[in-house]
């Protein structure tokens, strides 16, 4: 038991740190093939990763220590969320039961807090500026984040998250529910802005209206790569969560060999997720700074109107 | 809960949804969309339940939905947004904390009004649980919000029609009312519009006035 | 089925048929018609069927039609030297016409409904009446009546709702003779129908509409807002109120009414408004007259009647003044005495009738339901209320002997009809108090 418990584990762990820069190369060459370019490689996410690992590291003047092992906890903690929630193999590992479903959304939220204690310690106005965009938007993300995860423990009375997916899974009528049709919507608006795509966040050089990429500016050589590989694991985790929480919560196998299948069934739940985000992200056009705010608002007022509601209604 | 109420409720929380569409808009134009959208809403619930209930009084009311509110106002209203500039869009309507207000606004009044009044009464609706009741009661503290919130005529008009939308929601769940005294409801309020709609030609914004004080 | 109120509902209306003929004319030969047929129908009490006429409901009726026939007659000369106007003469009488059409729907229908329906009308049809002297700031008043009082009484449509759910009907009789109900649902209809209803009576937190509508709207049209329309909303909610009579809560939102208005009341520059809080005052102490119930139902009704006609009279004087000087302000207005006789005897009238000075009719309404405060041990509201009524006695009457009678002012009368019917209406009250004092004199001896 504890060997088929042990290769469950290192079988979502790896798939999870390995696979999650390949997602992000398929959206980005899909949406170069949309706007009729040749694209990037699918692979380019990796090859950037080795690439910067290569590199020396420069470490700005006057930054202190958080900003040297700001990546590794980062990549830490992502490590720790990849095991807590159901992301690829509907069944407990090792390291589940460290965290329910609101320990997750609050280790996210100990990432942000990181990654932005990280970008004021650089002591770089630039990475500054893109901290205090995070910050005054995050109020209301984080805020949603959790109150997704409240709607989704207030339908099935846990908060454990793997319990939540089976359950949404066999009771097909509650994923027509309310409250969490409502927090699906939320949450992938909320996906949205966790992740920097197009409506609200356009990356790249000499953007300016990049908040999450803005934060990593003064990060070179191995950190750089590391902090990007943590930001890939962040966007697959968020994702996955959507997907099998929220959206599709069916086709995962737990018996022991079947596991295996779950990986092609991610794979192809991810691809339908991308086709969706690119559609948004070649549609869209970007919204001024200050609209952020209102998009969260509506995600926000959308999440906890509806826990209200289903909080009245029973 | 049968699939049909999960349907009417997903309707239903249409409606509160298009509250917010309005009150997050700066346009007066999707505005009165907004108020398309909304009254649409409603006549298609109107039609589902006649179905579900084989009702001609709902039927009826349906059709009086879509033809007084969906077209007649609409059309009203559209016509008199003006062509200048100026003049189409409110200023200052900051939608963040619009909506984050027009929330707790809804959930203070929810909480009072239904929870500690409605769910004591006991009532019974025609269709489903009683607390389907609670979109029609948000829909109207919306209104009511749209109307403390903003300054200009048209949000006002329309705030005002969408508490109207709101009490036709509210005796189409709980028990309709009889169609002549409907029918006369929603005469008078057209009434209402036109007048109205003749005073936003004058008077376009409204602030306090000296004049008006205590 | 009686032909009557049917009649008296439509009279108005027809008079509308000769709009490019002489509306004028033809609305004054309505309004004196359905005053005498209103008196009439006294011999057919009560009538129940399509129509729901009790005796409250005739001594409604009555008010109505003689404060419209009063109005008609003071529009004459007043209506037609405004400069700037708004809307037409003809539109004026119109509007006016539908105005009083609806108030007497929603008296007599013997069906919730319609009545809520009637109410929506008389702020459809009066709404466009206050912009007849039109200005920035009688647009913004207009539409602050429209837009407060239609979602204020939208309120209370959720009542009628609730009564329907109860009752299965909404027919006024049936459900009166019903043997009432203390149902919780039914608890909660009445409750809702306070601050629906109440907006446009003067409740104390939605009242705000009532005295920017009063100061700007033209002083007949002020006349009969103050006079009838607000006693007219009064009267539904009492009908409502019969249902499942709810002492407590309409007595303690009466009595923080009539302190409220009273203190606004006391820092009020312009007399239009003064006059408009004091008609909140009175109706709020006639709504606490008919939450008390009994002896306080008579009250209520004699102090509405006598003081539908004393405010009247306020409003035509404060015309008259108006016209003459152009002036809003307390201030401004010097010795009026000197040059207008009538209007000065009739503004000093008519300001003590409304504050409720014996001999006038509405001392005798306010004596009959603080008796009834009193009687039903609701002593504490009782020293509120009386408390607040001499503050607000102090205070209009104080202002209104400033304007007649400090310094000397060179002021004419603006017309020949307007004087006399100010005098006129001022003195009914007057009148009504002598009567009933004497004749309960009568009955002593």
């Amino acid at each position: 038991m504890l060997v088929y418990t042990l290769i469950r584990t290192l079988t979502q762990y790896f798939f999870v740190v390995l696979m999650a820069p390949l997602f992000a190369g398929i959206i980005a060459n899909l949406k170069a093939k949309v706007e009729s370019r040749k694209g990037p490689s699918i692979f380019q996410p990796y090859y950037d990763l080795f690439k910067y690992m290569r590199k020396q590291v420069l470490i700005p003047d006057g930054s202190g220590l958080i900003f040297k092992y700001a990546p590794f906890i980062l990549f830490g903690i992502y490590s720790l969320i990849a095991l807590i929630v159901p992301i690829v193999i509907p069944e407990p590992v090792f390291f589940t039961a460290s965290a329910d479903f609101l320990g997750g959304a609050i280790l996210f939220s100990l990432a942000a807090f990181v990654k932005i204690a990280a970008a004021f310690d650089s002591r770089s106005n630039f990475t500054a500026l893109g901290a205090v965009r995070a910050l005054s938007f995050n109020f209301l993300s984080e805020a949603t984040l959790i109150t997704v995860f409240f709607a989704v423990s207030l339908i099935t009375d846990t908060n454990n998250p793997y319990i939540t997916n089976s359950f949404l899974a066999t009771h097909y009528l509650q994923n027509i529910s309310l409250e969490h049709i409502f927090a699906t919507i939320a949450f992938f608006m909320l996906f949205l802005y966790e992740t920097g795509k197009l409506p609200l966040e356009s990356s790249g050089l000499a953007e300016l209206g990049m908040i999450e990429e803005g934060m990593s500016y003064e990060y070179s050589g191995k950190l750089l790569s590391i902090s990007k590989w943590s930001g890939y694991m962040k966007q697959y985790i968020l994702g996955a969560i959507f997907l099998n929480v929220f959206f599709i919560p069916w086709g995962l196998q737990s018996s022991f060999p079947g596991f295996l299948l779950d990986i092609p069934v991610m794979f192809l739940k991810w691809l339908l997720l991308i086709v969706i985000v690119v559609v948004i992200e070649t549609t869209f056009a970007k919204m001024r700074l200050f609209r952020i705010q209102d998009y969260l608002a509506t995600s926000f007022t959308f999440s906890i109107l509806f826990l209200i509601f289903s909080v009245v209604i029973a | 809960m049968i699939p049909v109420d999960y349907a009417i409720f997903l309707i239903a929380a249409f409606a509160t949804i298009s509250g917010f569409y309005i009150q997050g808009q700066e346009y007066i134009g999707s505005m009165v969309n907004g108020q398309l959208i909304q009254s649409s809403i409603i006549a298609l619930i109107s039609f589902v339940l006649a179905y579900y209930e084989h009702s001609l009084d709902l039927v009826i009311l349906g059709v009086l939905i879509a033809f007084l509110r969906g077209f007649l106002i609409t059309y009203f209203l559209d016509k008199r947004v003006p062509g200048r500039m100026t003049y189409v869009y409110e200023t200052n309507v900051n939608v963040a904390s619009l909506l984050l207000i027009d929330l707790a606004f809804i959930v203070v009044g929810i909480f009072i009004i239904y929870s500690l009044v409605f769910t004591r009464a006991d009532l019974i609706t025609k269709f489903g649980p009683s607390s389907i009741l609670v979109f029609p009661l948000s829909l109207f503290f919306q209104g009511l919000f749209l109307i403390g919130s903003r300054r200009s005529t048209f949000s006002q008009i329309i705030g005002y029609i969408e508490e109207e939308n709101s009490l036709v929601l509210f005796a189409i769940f709980l028990v309709p009312v009889p169609i002549i005294i409907e029918a006369s409801v929603f005469l008078d309020v057209l009434a209402l519009v036109v007048i109205s709609s003749i005073l936003v030609i004058e008077k376009f914004r409204h602030f306090p006035m000296e004049e008006l004080r205590g | 089925m009686n032909l009557i109120p049917l009649i008296i509902i439509i009279l108005p209306g027809l008079a509308n048929i000769f709009y490019r003929v002489n509306i004028k004319l033809a609305g004054l030969v309505s309004a004196s018609i359905t005053v005498l047929l209103s008196l009439l129908l006294y011999l057919q009490l009560p009538l129940e069927g399509l129509f729901y006429v009790d005796r409250i409901t005739w001594v409604f009726l009555v008010m109505v039609s003689s404060v419209y026939l009063l109005s008609t007659l003071y529009s004459w000369e007043y209506v037609s030297s405004i400069k700037n106007r708004g809307i037409s003469q003809n539109n004026y009488y119109l509007l006016l016409n539908f105005f009083t059409s609806s108030m007497f729907f929603s008296l007599v229908m013997n069906n919730y409904g319609f009545m809520w329906v009637g109410i929506e009308a008389t702020t459809i049809s009066s709404a466009l009446l206050l912009i007849t002297e039109k200005s920035d700031v009688s647009l913004e008043a207009t539409w602050r009546y429209i837009i407060l009082v239609s979602a204020g009484v939208t309120f209370a449509f959720i009542s009628i709702i609730l009564i329907y759910y109860h009752f299965g009907t909404l027919n006024v009789y049936t459900i009166l003779h019903s043997g009432g109900s203390a149902s919780l649902v039914i608890k909660i209809a009445v409750s809702i129908a306070l601050v629906g209803f109440g907006t446009k009576v003067g409740v104390f937190p939605v009242h705000t509409w009532l005295p920017d509508a009063h100061s700007e709207a033209p002083s007949p049209v002020s006349a009969m807002f103050s006079g009838v329309l607000l006693p007219v909303a009064l009267y539904v909610l009492y009908r409502i109120y019969e249902i499942s009579p709810f002492p407590q809560l309409y007595t303690w939102f009466a009595v923080i009414s009539i302190a409220a208005a009273s203190l606004f009341l006391a820092y009020q520059r312009k007399y239009k408004r003064m006059f408009a809080y004091s008609t909140m005052e009175n109706m709020n102490l006639a709504l606490f007259g008919f939450a008390l119930g009994g002896v306080g139902v008579v009250g209520a009704l004699l102090l509405l009647v006598s003081h539908s006609f004393g405010k009247a009279g306020a409003f035509y004087s404060s015309g008259n003044i108006l016209k003459s000087s152009e002036k809003r302000d307390i201030a401004q207005i010097n010795g009026i005495w000197k040059g207008m006789r009538y209007t000065s005897s009739s503004l000093l009238l008519s300001s003590l009738a409304v504050t409720g000075t014996p001999p006038f009719g509405t001392f005798v309404g306010e004596f009959l339901i603080l008796y009834a405060a009193v009687s039903s041990h609701a002593l504490l509201q009782f020293g509120i209320v009386l408390f607040f009524l001499m503050a607000a006695f102090i205070n209009v009457n104080y202002n209104v002997t400033r304007m007649i009678f400090r310094g000397s002012g060179d002021l004419k009368e603006p017309g020949k009809i307007m004087p006399m019917v100010s005098l006129i209406s001022s003195t009914i009250p007057l009148v009504i108090g002598v009567v009933i004092i004497g004749g309960f004199f009568n009955v002593l001896v």
